[in-house]
C-alpha cells in the first residue's frame, strides 16, 4: 500500500467478502420467503465472490512470488472458497439453494477471520520450501471445505427430524404415521426418514412446517449428506498420504504422531465411523447425521484448536 | 466341542459385524484424541507442572504421555485388524449380487411401469439395447412364462470395500516391518567431526554447516525467519568409500539404504579454562554442546553451558531474538556441591569467575548440526498400502453396484413393462437415477408412464 492504494489481492479479498455477505442475506431470505429473484441475485454473487478468491490467492502469488497457503490467512482463504465451489456444484445439481445464505454465510466469517491472520508477505521456513506444499495443502484444504457443506447439510437434516419429532410428539393419540415415527424400532429406518407430522402442520398453516416441506426429504438429505462425505473422505485421505509423503521428505518418517497428524488422524476415524454406520439402514439418518457434525467439529479442532492449543512439530525447532 | 464350536461362533458373530467394527473404531479414535490433547514424550514433570497431581500421576500410570506406543494402542489397532479379516471373510467376499430371479416388481421402493406399443419379444431386445447402451450388463431370463430382463451396473465395484480393506491391512504390515526390521535416532555433530551411525557401517563427518535467516517486519513485529539449513558432509558407507554431500531440509542423504535428514541446529562452545591463571588443557580442548558441564577437578564445582546467545544486544547486554550470530554470549551457571553459586551472561573473550582461583573464557563457538536417520524397510508397502485403501475409497463411493429388474408382460395393444431396482446401498441413493432411467426408457419406448 505503498502509494495509498490497495493491493489487487486485497481488493479482490473486500469484493469476495462482500459478494458472500450480500450472496447470504439474500438466500437467507430467499430460505424463508422463496422469493425466485432472490436466488437469482444470488448465484451470481455466490459464483462472483468464488472467482474473486480464486483471483486473490492467484494475486497474492504473482505479488508476493510465496506460495500462498502456508499460513492461516491463505489457507482459510482456499478453504472458504473451495467450500463455495463445492457448494455451487452440488447447489446446481441437487438444487440446494435453499442452504446456500449458511454456506455463504460461513465463508464470509472464515474469511474475515482469515484477514485477522495477514501477516503480509512472508518467506517460508524451510521445511515448508517443498513441492508437497503446492499438493498436500490444497488436498487437505479442500476435504476441510467438503466436510463443511456436509456439516451444513447435516445440521438442516437435524432441524428437520427435530422439529418432525417434537410436532409427532404433540400429536401422538391422533396420528398414526407421526406415532409410528416415535415409536419406530430401528429396523423401520423408512419410517424414520418419514416426516408426515411437518406435512400436517405444513397444511395447517404451521410457517416452519412449510418450510421444512419443501426442502428435499430426509431421505434425499441423508444420501446428499453421503455424497459430500464421499467427496471430503478421498480428500482427507490423500492429504493424510501427501502428509505423510512431506513429512518423509523432511522429518525423516512419514508418521511421527505429531499432534496435528494424529488430529487428522482422528477426523478420518470419524469419517470411517461415519461410512461403516451408513452401511447399515437402522443407522442411516439421525445418528450418521450427528456422526457427521461431530465429524465437522473434530476437522474444526485439527484445522484451529492443534494450531493455538497445542505446540507440534509443525516448527522448525532451533 | 460343543462348546468350542459356540464360542467360535459367538467370535465370528461379534468380529464380523460392522458395529462391533465401530465400536473398535470410536475407542480407536478416543485414544488417539488423548494423545492429541495430552503432549507426549515429555518429561514426567511436565504433566506435573500443566495438571493437578493425581491427574498427573494417572497420565502417567496409563502411559498416556506415551500413548501410541502402548499395548492398548497396538492392540486396538489389532483387533480392528482381526475384525477387518472376520468381516471380509465372512460378510464382504460371500456377498453377491442376489441370484437372476422373479420379483414382485411393485413391493421394490423403487418401481415404475409403462405401456408400450410392440410384441413383448421386440420391447425386450429395445429394453436391452437401450441398458446395453448405457453401460449395463444385460441378462435375459424367463421365469413361470414371463419374460424378464436384469441390467447390472458396476457388479464388480462391490471388491471396493475388499480394497479398502486389503489397503488397511497392507499399511498395517507396513508399519509392523519397520517396528521389526527398522530403526532411527539422531546425532548432533559438532563442525569438523566425525561420528559413526550406530546400527550402520556408515561414518558421516560434518565438513560445514550453514543457515540462512532473513528479518522481516510484519504488522505484529520483526519476525526472524529461517530460509535454509545445510550441512555439507562426508559420508562413508559400507563400500569404505568417502563421498562428499550436502544434506537440507527436504533434501535427505541416501547412503546403503539409510536415510539421513537435516533436522536441526545448534552452537557448541570451546573455553579456555585457567586455575591461578594457569591453562587447563584436557578442559580447554574440548567442545561443549549445550546442557554439558565443565567439572572443575579437585572442586566441588562445575560450570554448566546453559544457553548460546548468538546476539547480544550492544546497546543494553540484554539477549536479542536475533538468531544470527552478531555479538555472541553464552549463559553459564556455576554449581558448588550441586547448588547454584553464580551465573552470567558471558561475551566472547570475557571470563568468569567459577571461584576457587578458577575462570572460564569463551572463545570459540562452533555450529553444531542435527542430523536424523532413519531406515525404514516398510515404506514402500505402506506406501502402497495408502494408494490401494484410497482406490478402495473411490471405488466404494463413486461407483454404485446396482440391478434393474425389467418385467415385460403382453398387454392389450403391445406389452406392459415393469422396472424395480436395488443397489448395495439402499434405494434412496438411486432414486434420482432409476426415475431419470425410466424416463428415458419411457420417451424411448414412446409408451405412457403409470409408475
Ligand atoms: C481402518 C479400516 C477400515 C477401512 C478403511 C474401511 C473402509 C470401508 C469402506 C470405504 C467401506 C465402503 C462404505 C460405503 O461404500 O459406503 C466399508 C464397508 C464395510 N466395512 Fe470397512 N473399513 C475398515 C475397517 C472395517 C472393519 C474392521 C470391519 C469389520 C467388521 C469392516 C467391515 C465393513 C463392512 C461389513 C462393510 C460394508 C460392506 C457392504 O455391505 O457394502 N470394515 N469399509
Amino acid at each position: 500500500m505503498a502509494n495509498g492504494r490497495m493491493p489487487l489481492d486485497e481488493v479482490l479479498m473486500v469484493i469476495a467478502i462482500g459478494a458472500y455477505v450480500v450472496g447470504a442475506l439474500a438466500l437467507l431470505v430467499y430460505f424463508f420467503s422463496r422469493s425466485e429473484w432472490l436466488r437469482h441475485l444470488a448465484i451470481p454473487l455466490a459464483i462472483a465472490g468464488c472467482v474473486a478468491q480464486f483471483g486473490q490467492l492467484i494475486a497474492r502469488y504473482e505479488i508476493t512470488h510465496i506460495w500462498p497457503l502456508l499460513n492461516l490467512y491463505g489457507s482459510l482463504s482456499l478453504f472458504a472458497a473451495v467450500a463455495v465451489l463445492i457448494f455451487i456444484i452440488f447447489a446446481f445439481r441437487y438444487d440446494l439453494w435453499f442452504a446456500g445464505g449458511f454456506v455463504l454465510g460461513l465463508a464470509a466469517l472464515f474469511l474475515a477471520y482469515a484477514i485477522t491472520w495477514n501477516e503480509g508477505s512472508m518467506p517460508a521456513v524451510p521445511s515448508l520450501q517443498s513441492y508437497w506444499a503446492k499438493i498436500h495443502v490444497p488436498l487437505v484444504v479442500s476435504s476441510y471445505a467438503a466436510f463443511m457443506i456436509s456439516f451444513v447439510m447435516s445440521a438442516i437434516f437435524l432441524v428437520k427430524y427435530y422439529f418432525e419429532r417434537s410436532l409427532a410428539k404433540q400429536a401422538i393419540p391422533t396420528t398414526g404415521g407421526a406415532a409410528a415415527f416415535v415409536q419406530a424400532p430401528d429396523a423401520m429406518a423408512a419410517v424414520r426418514m418419514d416426516t408426515p407430522a411437518i406435512a400436517a402442520a405444513a397444511a395447517a398453516g404451521n410457517a416452519g412446517a412449510q418450510w421444512l416441506n419443501t426442502i428435499p426429504s430426509l431421505a434425499q438429505l441423508d444420501v446428499l449428506i453421503y455424497r459430500i462425505v464421499a467427496v471430503g473422505l478421498p480428500l482427507l485421505t490423500l492429504g493424510i498420504i501427501t502428509g505423510a509423503m512431506w513429512a518423509h521428505e523432511s522429518w525423516g518418517h512419514y508418521w511421527q504422531w505429531d499432534p496435528k497428524e494424529t488430529a487428522a488422524l482422528f477426523s478420518w476415524i470419524v469419517y470411517a465411523i461415519y461410512m461403516h454406520l451408513h452401511t447399515r439402514n437402522a443407522w442411516r439418518g439421525m445418528r450418521t447425521a450427528w456422526v457427521s457434525v461431530l465429524g465437522f467439529l473434530s476437522i474444526m479442532f485439527c484445522y484451529f484448536g492443534v494450531n493455538i492449543w497445542i505446540s507440534g512439530l509443525h516448527s522448525y525447532k532451533v | 466341542m460343543q462348546a468350542v464350536r459356540e464360542l467360535y461362533d459367538d467370535f465370528i458373530r461379534t468380529f464380523g459385524n460392522v458395529l462391533f467394527a465401530v465400536l473398535l473404531f470410536i475407542v480407536w479414535g478416543l485414544l488417539t484424541l488423548i494423545g492429541v490433547i495430552i503432549a507426549q514424550g515429555k518429561d514426567p514433570a511436565t504433566y506435573f507442572d500443566s495438571y493437578a497431581a493425581p491427574l498427573a500421576r494417572l497420565i502417567l500410570r496409563l502411559d498416556f504421555n506415551n500413548i501410541y506406543h502402548t499395548p492398548y494402542y497396538v492392540g486396538i489397532i489389532g483387533l480392528i485388524l482381526l475384525s477387518l479379516a472376520v468381516c471380509t471373510f465372512k460378510r464382504v467376499i460371500p456377498a453377491r449380487l442376489p441370484p437372476l430371479r422373479a420379483v414382485a416388481i411393485d413391493k421394490i421402493p423403487l418401481h415404475a411401469s409403462f405401456d408400450a406399443a410392440g410384441d413383448p419379444e421386440t420391447i425386450r431386445d429395445r429394453i436391452a439395447a437401450f441398458f446395453r447402451a448405457r453401460g449395463w450388463n444385460v441378462r435375459k431370463r424367463e421365469f413361470g412364462g414371463i419374460e424378464w430382463t436384469f441390467a447390472d451396473k458396476h457388479n464388480w465395484a462391490r471388491r471396493g470395500v475388499l480394497v479398502a480393506h486389503m489397503g488397511f491391512v497392507i499399511i498395517a504390515a507396513g508399519t509392523t516391518i519397520y517396528w521389526a526390521k527398522g530403526f532411527s535416532g539422531d546425532e548432533a555433530i559438532i563442525t569438523g567431526q566425525t561420528v559413526s551411525v550406530p546400527h550402520t557401517q556408515t561414518s558421516i563427518k560434518l565438513d560445514g554447516f550453514s543457515y540462512k535467516i532473513k528479518p522481516i517486519i510484519t504488522k505484529s513485529g520483526m519476525v526472524y525467519q529461517p530460509i535454509d539449513y545445510v550441512s555439507r558432509v562426508t559420508a562413508t558407507g559400507s563400500d569404505g568409500v568417502a563421498r562428499t554431500a550436502t544434506i537440507r531440509v527436504n533434501h535427505p542423504l541416501d547412503v546403503d539404504g539409510v536415510l539421513y535428514y537435516q533436522s536441526s541446529y545448534g552452537f557448541a562452545m570451546r573455553f579456555r579454562v585457567t586455575h591461578d591463571g594457569v591453562r587447563v588443557p584436557a578442559l580447554t580442548n574440548r567442545d561443549y554442546l549445550t546442557g554439558d558441564e565443565i567439572d572443575l577437578p579437585g572442586t566441588q564445582r562445575s560450570v554448566a553451558v546453559a544457553q548460546f546467545v548468538p546476539t547480544v544486544d550492544r546497546l543494553n547486554g540484554v539477549p536479542s531474538a536475533d538468531p544470527r550470530v552478531n555479538n555472541p554470549a553464552v549463559f553459564l551457571q556455576i554449581f558448588d556441591s550441586g547448588q547454584a553459586s553464580g551465573a552470567g551472561l558471558v561475551p566472547m573473550k570475557s571470563s568468569i569467575d567459577a571461584g576457587g582461583g578458577w575462570r572460564i573464557t569463551p572463545e570459540q563457538y562452533l555450529l553444531v548440526s542435527g542430523i536424523q536417520y532413519t531406515h525404514d524397510p516398510g515404506v514402500a508397502l505402506v506406501g502402497i498400502g495408502a494408494f490401494v485403501l484410497l482406490a478402495g475409497l473411490m471405488i466404494s463411493f463413486y461407483l454404485l453396484p446396482a440391478r434393474v429388474f425389467v418385467r415385460i408382460d403382453p398387454a392389450p395393444g403391445g406389452s406392459r413393462i415393469g422396472l424395480a431396482a436395488t443397489t448395495v446401498k439402499g434405494y434412496d441413493i438411486f432414486e434420482r437415477q432409476f426415475n431419470d432411467l425410466a424416463a428415458a426408457l419411457g420417451t424411448k419406448l414412446i409408451g405412457e408412464s403409470h409408475g
